[in-house]
């Protein structure tokens, strides 16, 4: 199960997992993003490189527009994750 | 040969977590193994799928708990010769504008897991992992 949406404030809340299976729900919303937004990740228990790639397009799209994305509430698991993928040098990243 | 069968197909990751998820909590396996053995088994079965699209068997995974640790072993009959242990390439400390989509997946699985073994013959390749929980010190 993965889902993805705005939040109260306009941030974009991650639910679930985000595997190879639910990557294209994760491109298709976030593909349509066009200024700078705050994932939240309280409630993302899992991501796979499926979803990290999904996250690498889309920073690498609005960095174009000098936009970008920036990752809050990250569990220590894909916290862990972001590290060995080099991602806290392309993302504001801030843990749990 | 043993292992529960899963589809050629990345909908199948779905069902591959669900069956892993039921071994490892039934075992109460900690939250520590849990997140890499899912992470390595979806990558490599990922692998398999993307890497093999004209093969039509069933993909065998075995899921075997002990000491608290995770043995998995994932059986393909109808698979190219891919070493999933030779290290891969992946500038990790590139610029957001030269790094490129992809090619994460089994740079995660080698750092990730304990053990890691690669054995292929006669069309069959045979991928072996372990996973222990993590020790802390006191």
């Amino acid at each position: 199960m993965f889902e993805i949406d705005y939040g109260e404030n306009g941030e974009v809340r991650c639910i679930g997992r985000l595997d190879a299976a639910q990557s294209a729900k994760a491109e298709a919303f976030l593909g349509r993003l066009d200024a700078s937004h705050t994932l939240d990740f309280e409630r993302l228990e899992y991501i796979s490189s499926a979803g990290l790639a999904i996250l690498l397009k889309t920073q690498k799209r609005l960095s174009g527009s000098g936009a970008a994305i920036k990752i809050v509430n990250v569990n220590k698991h894909i916290y862990d994750i972001f590290r060995y993928s080099g991602f806290s040098a392309i993302f504001e990243i801030e843990p749990l | 040969m043993s292992g529960q069968p899963f589809k050629r197909s990345i909908d199948a990751v779905t069902d591959i977590y669900r069956f892993s998820e039921d071994v490892m909590a039934a075992a109460d396996i900690d939250g520590s193994v849990r997140f890499p053995v899912h992470l390595a088994m979806e990558e490599l079965f990922v692998n398999l799928v993307n890497y093999n699209p004209g093969a039509r068997r069933d993909i065998l995974i075995d899921v075997q708990v002990a000491n608290g640790g995770v043995i998995v072993t994932i059986t393909d009959h109808d698979a190219a010769e891919f070493d999933v242990t030779r290290e891969r390439k992946v500038d990790t400390g590139t610029s957001l504008r030269e790094r490129k989509p992809g090619g994460l997946g089994l740079h995660l699985v080698q750092h990730m897991v304990d053990t890691l073994e690669y054995d292929y013959r006669d069309g069959r390749s045979k991928i072996r992992f372990s996973k222990e929980p993590e020790t802390r010190d006191v």
